[in-house]
């Protein structure tokens, strides 16, 4: 039976975060967004309905008529462009591209009402489980991943049966917030989302913050091209992140939290609402609320302060720094946002400890990073390294290199955001290892973890088109250098602009040089260190895309 | 300007920055960017409209704070003690200027009349003054122009936006109205009302706030877009709009001696660059071609019949007094027009009170 606008607007107004679930439910009925239902929506919510219109049309994935929802949308990331996208594309009727849909390390996924199949043809697509992460070839020792290969993981039985929710109840009865704090500080234990800020000092910063109630906000948004780590994670060992948060809200003071997934993990969404009421059947959440939202499509809103605005209802731009959400998070009050991975690895250090976690790093470095890693590599797939893990173990130990008779050419740091490194960095010595200040020195960051490895059959002034174009597809539109120079750049990749080399680079290069001093966000500061790369790396691949153009 | 060297309480010298080698002190709560405007230094902007909560789109207002890596938006950062700030160091000038080469880029030439609105004339100063050609950067082009909305108040010029925001900030903000909204995003955020429709039909009340925000002219002025073709230059004289008992200040546009357009002052006391429609864009009836020239009196065939001014005055005296006499004093209760002249409501004021003795005398403005 079809609820009426009444019904769903009942059943959600008085929820905490509710406009984007409301849309979600209307979204999901129809199969796309109504006038009416807009309009009821605004009533309802007490919203104004041309902000209310704006705020709908920034999410790609709400459809404004039919078929709407109902049409298949086939992941154009650059990784599955060259797995079968077109194929799938002319195959499905009424298809359309939609972003890399963190599915990398398997067929190109289509995603259709609240099914993703994978597949590289048409009638070759099928319901397929996120891939496990290979067996560990490493021998230091995995911390999130430890255990997720263990049968049942996802049940709350398999979880506890590995020692789950041993590390919250123990947290709760045994020590108290300062204790958990300080193991999380002398961890190392740093942002596994992109930003890298230090977890203990996150959390300390939201326990001292005057004024509540508290919220924990678990970045589930992943929207980064390259990255499905955190899909691994949900899907594998969702008991792991819920038991996390509720030691981040023990640590903290929270009452409440969200999970913010990414409208792309259908599946994910199930097991995780799964995974949650098994844990509150049995008490284990008592004191802490905690809810999932979906996205809708929208990169940015995987940025901290745009993923809040995008709970609170209000147009997902990203806000102003400071004040930061430590204080001014979720309806102005103190909220730790923290990605999956950095959740999921609490609970183990709880368990094992600060230096147990520390040590699993390599050299001066702590703890671990997992590396989403696709593309051109015999064994893609999701690996939990050592920080600090020189790339080349990696890309040829553990991956097992690229397809016989081919060299790598160039792989992306960080999914898109980091740019990429070419030969010189890929071969050159020292080598590179997968850690910040090694990576930043080389004008790259790790970042969330995402590695798209390109043999040597790739166009990389293709690549970088549609790496920018993939920015100026999600550029906000807040601030001038990234909403106008993603734009001009993608141009410049594909046949715009200056024709002589020179005046091309003198344009690139100054677009570059004012998007990373002055943009609002890290989206439009990371954008360029895909041109400056390309620049870098690939000269001749520019001038020939030049002298091409002349001809 | 408020710059010291030494600071006497132990408060006032915590709170000191340098500015461009020039020790400034400031007060809690205040950024950067009015920190900079108090020494004048000239410091560019396009999102920004001071009676508006700092946005931070444009960028163009960076400068640089020592011991950052990245300049700051000026507008959004608080002034903090002991920063040391660089408001026009070669870096973020040239920043600046592709900024503006690229937001150049993004509209088709033309020339905006500065009829179209108060701050209408904001990117094409900034363009002089960086001296920025239009020829670098080129590319598409963004915004998509509402020539279908008819509304007589309002042109929606969006080939010329540059998705600054203002007009829906000030709409939101100052007026409470939240007509408008940014629609899609990227390069292709569009300002628009809900379901992509037409002012009228939305929650716009034309007060015209948007107009007066907008520093390109992609929205403007209609009715004093009339009088482009006119030749004279535009004299603005300040006046209160004489609609209601608020007492808007405005200033009245003027070309030769025809009044073509009303604007709000933005330093109005009572009103802040804000109007009413009324008040921004009911003027038409001063110069109508329906007004009277001449007076007319009544004839005895009940017709109204041009007369001389000696005529008239005479019948209305006889009028008045006949009144005063029949009835008295307060037997005559007078009422200013909103549309009168302020010196005529003077004037029955003071007739009233003068001439009957009598405080029976209202105005139809009164709010
Ligand atoms: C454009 C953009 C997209 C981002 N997307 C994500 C994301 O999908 N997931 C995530 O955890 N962090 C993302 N981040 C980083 C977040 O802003 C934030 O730093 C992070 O969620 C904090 O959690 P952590 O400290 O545990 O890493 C993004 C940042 C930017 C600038
Ligand atoms: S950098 Fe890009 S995504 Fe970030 S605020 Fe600016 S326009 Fe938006
Ligand atoms: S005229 Fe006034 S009410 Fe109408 S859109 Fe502009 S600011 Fe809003
Ligand atoms: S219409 Fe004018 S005020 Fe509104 S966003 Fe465009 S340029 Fe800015
Ligand atoms: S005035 Fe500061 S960003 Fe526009």
């Amino acid at each position: 039976m079809k609820h009426s606008n009444d019904e769903l607007i009942a059943r959600w107004r008085g929820e905490p975060a509710p406009l984007l679930p409301l849309l979600h439910a209307l979204h999901d009925r129809d199969g796309y967004l109504s006038d009416d239902a807009l309009r009821a929506v605004a009533k309802g919510l007490r919203l104004p309905i041309a902000d209310l219109f704006g705020t709908v049309t920034f999410y790609h994935h709400f459809s404004r008529q039919p078929p709407g929802k109902a049409a298949p949308r086939v992941c154009d990331g650059p990784v599955c462009k060259h797995r079968g996208t077109q194929a799938l594309l002319q195959g499905l009727p009424g298809a359309t591209v939609m972003p890399c849909a963190g599915r990398c390390d398997g067929p190109v996924p289509v995603l259709q009402g609240d099914l993703v199949r994978v597949g590289s043809t048409p009638d070759g697509l099928a319901e397929e489980p996120s891939p496990l992460p290979p067996p560990y070839p490493g021998d230091r020792g995995e911390c999130v991943f430890a255990e997720i290969r263990t049968h049942d993981r996802a049940t709350l039985a398999g979880y506890r049966s590995t020692g789950g929710y041993r590390a919250l109840t123990a947290a709760r009865d045994t020590m108290t917030p300062n204790e958990i704090i300080d193991v999380i500080t002398a961890s190392g234990l740093a942002g596994r989302g992109g930003a890298g800020f230090p977890t203990g000092r996150k959390w300390k910063a939201v326990a001292q913050a005057p004024g509540g109630p508290k919220t924990i906000v678990c970045n589930a948004d992943e929207g980064e091209p390259g990255c499905f780590k955190d899909r691994a994670l949900m899907d594998h060992d969702p008991h792991a992140l819920v038991e996390g948060m509720a030691i981040a809200a023990l640590a903290t003071g929270a009452t409440r939290g969200f999970i913010y997934l990414r409208y792309e993990y259908p599946q994910t969404l199930v097991i995780l609402e799964d995974a949650i009421a098994e844990a509150q059947r049995v008490g284990l959440l008592d004191g802490f609320d905690l809810y999932v939202r979906r996205g809708a499509g929208a990169y940015v809103c995987g940025e901290e302060t745009s993923l809040l605005n995008s709970l609170e209802g209000k147009h997902p731009f990203p806000r102003n720094r400071p004040p930061y959400p430590v204080t001014h998070g979720f309806e102005d009050r103190p909220t730790v946002v923290n990605n999956v991975e950095t959740l999921c690895a609490v609970a183990p250090i709880l368990r094992h400890g600060a230096a147990w976690y520390r040590d699993l790093g390599l050299g001066d470095h702590a703890g671990t990073k997992v590396i989403s890693l696709s593309g051109d590599v015999q064994r893609p797939g999701n690996y939990e390294v050592p920080i600090g893990l020189p790339l080349r173990t990696l890309l040829h130990e553990w991956a097992g290199g690229p397809a016989p008779g081919r060299t790598i050419q160039a792989v992306t740091m960080a999914g898109l955001s980091g740019g990429l490194l070419g030969p010189d960095a890929l071969q050159g010595t020292p080598a590179v290892t997968l850690d910040e200040p090694c990576l930043r020195a080389r004008g790259a960051f790790l970042g969330a973890g995402g590695i798209m490895v390109f043999d040597d059959t790739r166009h990389m002034v293709e690549l970088a088109h549609e790496a920018m174009e993939f920015f100026a597809h999600e550029s906000c539109g807040k601030c001038f250098p990234c909403r106008i120079g993603t734009q001009r750049l993608t141009e410049r990749l594909s046949g715009g602009g200056p024709v002589t080399l020179d005046a091309w680079t003198a344009e690139v290069t100054d677009i570059g040089d004012a998007m990373k001093a002055t943009s609002a966000c890290g989206l439009g500061t990371a954008a360029p260190l895909i041109t400056d790369s390309l620049l870098r790396y690939f000269p001749d691949q520019v001038a020939r895309h030049l002298a091409g153009r002349k001809a | 300007m408020t710059t010291h060297t030494t600071a006497s309480t132990p408060e006032a010298r915590e709170l000191v920055l340098t500015m461009d080698g020039q020790e400034v002190s400031f007060s809690v709560g205040e950024t950067l960017y009015q920190v900079s405007q108090r020494l004048r230094t000239e410091v560019p902007t396009l999102c920004y409209d001071d009676r508006l909560d700092p946005f931070g789109g444009c960028r163009l207002c960076v400068v640089e704070v020592e011991g950052q890596r990245n300049p700051v938006a000026s507008c959004t950062t608080q002034a903090l003690p002991g920063m040391v700030v660089h408001t026009r160091s070669e870096r973020v000038e040239r920043h600046r200027k592709t900024l503006l080469e690229l937001v150049v880029s993004e509209n088709p030439e033309a020339r905006i009349d500065p009829l179209r609105g108060h701050a209408s004339q904001e990117l094409h100063h900034l363009r002089e003054r960086y001296g920025v050609t239009g020829e670098r950067m080129q590319g598409r082009k963004s915004g998509h122009s509402r020539p279908d909305d008819d509304n007589p108040f309002i042109a929606r010029d969006y080939d010329q936006c540059i998705s600054c925001y203002r007009c829906v900030r000030v709409c939101a903000e100052r007026e409470g109205d939240y007509a408008i909204s940014v629609k899609g995003r990227g390069f292709a955020t569009q300002i628009t009302v809900e379901f992509d429709g037409h002012l009228r039909d939305s929650a716009c009340t034309f007060c015209g706030q948007c107009v007066q925000t907008c520093p390109t002219g992609a929205l403007a002025d209609r009715k004093a877009l009339r009088a482009e073709a006119r030749p004279e230059p535009i004299v603005a004289t300040r006046s209160i709009c004489p609609y209601c008992g608020v007492g808007c200040s405005v200033d009245l546009l003027s070309k030769g001696d025809r009044l073509v357009g009303i604007r709000p002052a933005m330093d109005g006391p009572a009103n802040l660059g804000a109007l009413c429609v009324k008040g921004q864009f009911a003027f038409d009836w001063v110069q109508s071609e329906d007004r009277l020239t001449t007076p007319l009196v009544r004839g005895k065939d009940g017709q109204l019949h041009p007369a001389t001014w000696d005529e008239a005055l005479d019948r209305a005296a006889a009028g008045f007094a006949k009144a005063r006499d029949e009835h008295g004093q307060h037997g005559t209760y007078a009422i200013a027009s909103g549309r009168a002249p302020h010196e005529s409501a003077y004037a029955i004021q003071k007739f009233i009170r003068v001439s009957y003795g009598s405080n029976y005398i209202d105005n139809c403005s009164r709010a």
